[in-house]
């Protein structure tokens, strides 16, 4: 026991003193003493260092603060001919057009005898839509990173922002990992300010709250809670609330980065927070009671809580008739199972199980499988892995040589190695209906993990056959219902079994059907529209 | 560390003791069929089909497309031994793959063996894991192996043929566990198809054959004792409640021509009967045809003319059934249609006394047949077809 304590001792100090002697090299080459001291102000601001009282003094320091930034410009000039001052503004981030042009013109050019302060004028005079006052560091830096020019003149110790911020950014498009045949067209973009306004334009009732915070020490990344009050459980927006304040890292560049910090079940292959980058989708949740968290930067936003059967839901299946909806979804069940169990089904009974197999068909297979070197599992492997490979190829490819992959996957693994007597027919055509199936769930994420799950079984079924699988099967399932997302049963409302809530499950009821919203935890408004508005010939025409 | 070491113990233990029974298919001899016949000198000659799978290899691409034509699909190799298990065991000595039972559904006993006795065969055929409780049996007047030689010019290979054969059901079909029962059951006695290989008109060449049901083989205990011809084997199914896509061509008193019909479906029950000491069986069959030919110049639509072709229905029906039931009743005595059973159920205290002489009883059961039979379609038209509208008879 001491023994031990010691030795955990002796490896943390090992690990710090290391840290510390590189952070002195690193110290000794940059030669700067004034280091940490910028650094607590950069991070540390929001215990509020004041700026100070005179303007020179100001700008020296803000000027220390983005030594080397060469996007932030120091612009000084005469006010009114007389008073010194200085604007300060990033160069890719503001509307430079905007400042000549409201900002400098006037200023320099007005005389200062028709108003009795500079104050009174930029507040009054000043053709910006939004002009603040800055007092301390942190929201003078803040306004810079933002793109909103500061000004400071002599005689001032506050700064003042102008809200001319223009920066480049994506048109809104169609989301292109989450396409649809029917149903808006638009997709978040990597602007917050676009995605909440998406948002807002589909949900305008102010219930609709959109809770800021800043994410990550360096990035300072907005993140959005939005959620609608009165649908959402107050504990779970205080829990989501709570999991994103503990959250303290350099950066965050993609929704990832906070999804794999607040999940329940970390080491879970499962996803259990949706993504997605349509505002219908988000807004489908927050409706039923779901919190979204917006990320700025990224297209994607996460959803929680949600179960594991919304993973494998896709929007369509509510904007097409309800019919085709419940088709399209038990399709999607069936080809889940068969993307998850097929090669491992066809190793098990080639190699364990012959006799399941109809005489015709063992033939056939028996015939083509004569050349091939491998044993049925080697096969299925190489295959499986070798689709994966492609796969990925295939995104990461350049466009223009996009068309090669599918050349050399289409002929080269399909006909070649058939030909060649490596590969069976009937293991292509297995690895092929499953490639297929795996891409059925609409959810990308999902798929893979569900891809993911496909190679243990392969190898159970190769070496202990159907027990195997129902070996594997038996522990995904363990696992699935030991999952949680927010505090909900990942398997709900299939386990714990929900009376109504099956409804989304088994069929795609018809809208007017589905009167109740689903249940979480804790508290939730029950009711989601009027009952018995089942239309018919007897409802008659009159609007009462 | 410790946890390592527990969870890759506890994953070894899973994986280490799989894998012991696997078999890839490449190493399997894949049996269609084996033949079990008698030798000379009272051996055991076990005869195997064994698929080739190079034969019909398409592995190689379309470069050998054409190949689906040429070569056996099957080889035919046979060993004598003590007894099956032994032949066998023989067998597998000479072929490099492992023989595999799996897919075996056809199993053919020679005609000598079957006179000797199977009880020790039908052993093997339910004990061994591997082999099918639902695969056919056959007995063959001929060697065996013979029906398994020949190449059949529609199916791949023989027990292909011969399996789809006794799936037409023009003959009983019985497998190990029906046999099993049979021989077990109260009626202490088995039938089995006979199939027999036939030539292909005008041609001698005997390895091209059709594999042919020519009858059924009965069994007294485990002994075959006789055979029912084909038509008798028709009466057998009738009473067996098996009779499936069988035309029954009627004939009218005083119409020339005849009348065929396909029976559509039968219904069969057995209603035993003990009257004064009297043991007697009432078997009522239900059946309805459908006209499928008409040679008579009779008018279907008309129901006097249609009742009249029901009552001849219904006796050539009785006829045929009665034709099976004297030679299994009274000549052989084997009690192959279940009437003991039927005995049993109703009457289980007086079988119990008669139980161990039920072979002197069975005989002098009176069985009467009722049919009744009717004609629901007539086909298209109710007119006899391409006959002047003065030669039809409309009575």
């Amino acid at each position: 026991m001491l023994e031990k304590r010691v030795k955990a001792t002796c490896s943390d100090g090992g690990v710090t003193s290391l840290i510390r002697n590189v952070d002195k090299l690193l110290r000794k080459t940059k030669g700067k003493k004034n280091d940490q001291a910028l650094e607590n102000k950069i991070q540390d601001s929001k215990p509020k260092d004041p700026l100070y009282k005179s303007f020179s003094q100001n700008i020296e320091a803000l000027r220390s603060i983005y030594h080397n930034c060469s996007d932030v410009t120091f612009r000084p000039f005469l006010l009114f001919g007389k008073t010194r001052a200085i604007i300060i503004y990033n160069e890719g981030l503001s509307d430079i057009e905007g400042i000549e042009k409201y900002v400098l013109s006037p200023l320099m050019q007005e005389s200062e005898n028709e108003f009795p302060s500079i104050n009174e004028f930029l507040e009054a005079k000043m053709p910006v839509s939004k002009v603040e006052r800055v007092k301390i560091f942190a929201d003078c830096i803040e306004s810079i990173s933002l793109g909103k020019p500061v000004l400071f003149y002599e005689g001032e110790s506050d700064g003042f922002s102008f809200g001319l911020v223009k920066w480049e950014m994506r048109s809104i498009e169609e989301p292109v990992a989450e396409g649809g045949i029917r149903g808006s067209r638009e997709g978040f973009i990597e602007s917050l300010k676009v995605n909440t306004s998406l948002i807002r334009r589909i949900i305008k009732s102010p219930a609709l709250k959109l809770q800021s915070m800043k994410i990550g020490k360096y990035t300072k990344t907005n993140v959005v809670i939005a959620y609608i009050d009165g649908l959402v459980d107050p504990t779970l927006l205080e829990e989501m609330t709570n999991r994103l304040k503990r959250i303290d890292i350099d950066g965050v560049l993609e929704s990832e980065y906070i999804e794999e910090m607040i999940e329940d079940n970390p080491y879970s292959p499962f996803p259990q927070i949706l993504t997605t980058e349509r505002p219908d989708v988000a807004c489908s949740h927050l409706l039923e009671g779901r919190a979204v968290i917006l990320v700025e930067g990224t297209p994607f936003t996460l959803i929680a809580p949600v179960s594991f059967f919304s993973l494998i839901q896709s929007q369509e299946d509510y904007f097409q008739r309800f019919l085709i909806g419940t088709f399209i979804r038990w399709l999607r069940y069936l080809f889940l199972i068969i993307s998850l169990l097929l090669p491992s089904l066809y190793v098990a009974v080639l190699t364990f199980h012959q006799e399941m197999v109809p005489t015709a068909l063992l033939l056939s297979i028996a015939a083509s499988r004569e050349t091939v070197p491998f044993p049925a599992i080697v096969e299925a492997l190489l295959m499986e892995i070798t689709f994966e490979a492609l796969r990925e190829a295939g995104i990461r490819l350049p466009k223009q040589v996009g068309s090669a992959v599918s050349i050399v996957g289409a002929l080269v693994i399909g006909q070649a190695s058939v030909q060649a007597g490596l590969v069976s027919a009937p293991m292509v055509i297995v690895v092929a209906i499953t490639g297929i199936a795996s891409f059925m769930v609409p959810h990308y994420i999902t798929g893979i993990a569900i891809r993911m799950m496909r190679f243990p079984m392969i190898i159970l079924a190769g070496s202990l056959g159907l027990l195997g699988i129902m070996m594997g099967i038996i522990a995904i399932v363990i696992h699935l219902s030991s999952l949680r997302s927010f505090g909900v049963p990942y398997l709900a409302p299939l386990a714990p079994l929900q009376g109504r809530e099956v409804n989304d499950v088994l069929w795609r009821a018809p809208w007017w059907m589905m009167q109740t919203r689903p249940h979480f935890t804790g508290q939730y408004n029950q009711k989601r529209q009027s009952p018995n508005q089942s239309p018919g010939p007897e409802k008659g025409g009159s609007m009462e | 560390m410790k946890r390592i070491l527990c969870l890759l113990s506890v994953v070894s233990l899973v994986f280490l003791s799989g894998c012991w029974d696997r078999v890839e298919i490449n190493d399997l001899a894949i049996v269609t069929a084996a033949a079990i016949d008698l030798t000379d000198d009272n051996q055991i000659e076990v005869a195997l089909q064994i698929f080739i799978p190079k034969s019909s290899s398409s592995g190689g691409g379309q470069g050998g497309g054409g190949s689906s034509g040429g070569g056996p699909v099957t080889l035919l190799h046979s060993h004598k031994g003590r007894n099956f298990a032994d032949a066998v065991s023989k067998i597998q000595s000479q072929i490099p793959r492992r023989i595999f039972w799996g897919q075996c559904k056809v199993f053919i006993f020679g005609e000598r063996l079957a006179k000797k006795g199977i009880q020790r065969k039908v052993d093997v055929l339910i004990r061994h894991p591997q082999i099918r409780e639902r695969s056919y049996l056959f007995v063959t007047e001929e060697n065996p192996k013979l029906e398994l030689e020949s190449q059949p010019p529609l199916e791949r290979y023989s027990a292909e043929s011969i399996r789809e054969l006794s799936a037409l059901r023009i003959g009983m079909n019985v497998t190990p566990l029906d046999l099993d029962e049979m021989l077990t059951g109260e009626a202490k006695g088995g039938a089995l198809p006979i199939i027999k290989g036939q030539s292909l008109e005008g041609k001698q060449d005997k390895s091209i054959m059709f594999p042919n049901i020519t009858g059924t083989a009965i069994f007294k205990g485990d002994k075959m004792i006789g055979k029912l011809s084909g038509k008798k084997t028709r009466g057998l199914l009738w009473l067996r409640n098996e009779m499936e896509s069988y035309s029954v061509t009627v004939k009218l008193k005083g119409v020339s021509g005849d009348i065929s019909l396909n029976p559509v479906s039968e219904k069969i029950k057995m209603v035993p009967k003990i009257e004064n000491g009297k043991w007697k069986m009432y078997v009522k069959i239900n059946t309805e045809g459908a006209v499928i030919e008409n040679g008579t110049n009779l008018l279907l639509s008309n129901p006097q003319t249609i009742r009249m072709v029901e009552s001849a229905f219904q006796e050539t029906v009785k006829r045929r059934i009665h034709l099976a039931l004297d030679d299994i009743q009274h000549k052989m005595k084997v009690d192959i249609i279940g009437v003991g059973k039927e005995f049993h159920r109703k009457y289980p205290k007086q079988w119990k006394k008669v139980e161990n002489r039920w072979e002197q009883v069975y005989p002098d059961v009176q069985v009467t047949v009722d049919v009744e039979g009717h004609i629901r379609r007539q086909g298209y038209i109710t007119k006899p077809g391409g006959m002047p509208e003065e030669e039809v008879r409309k009575e």
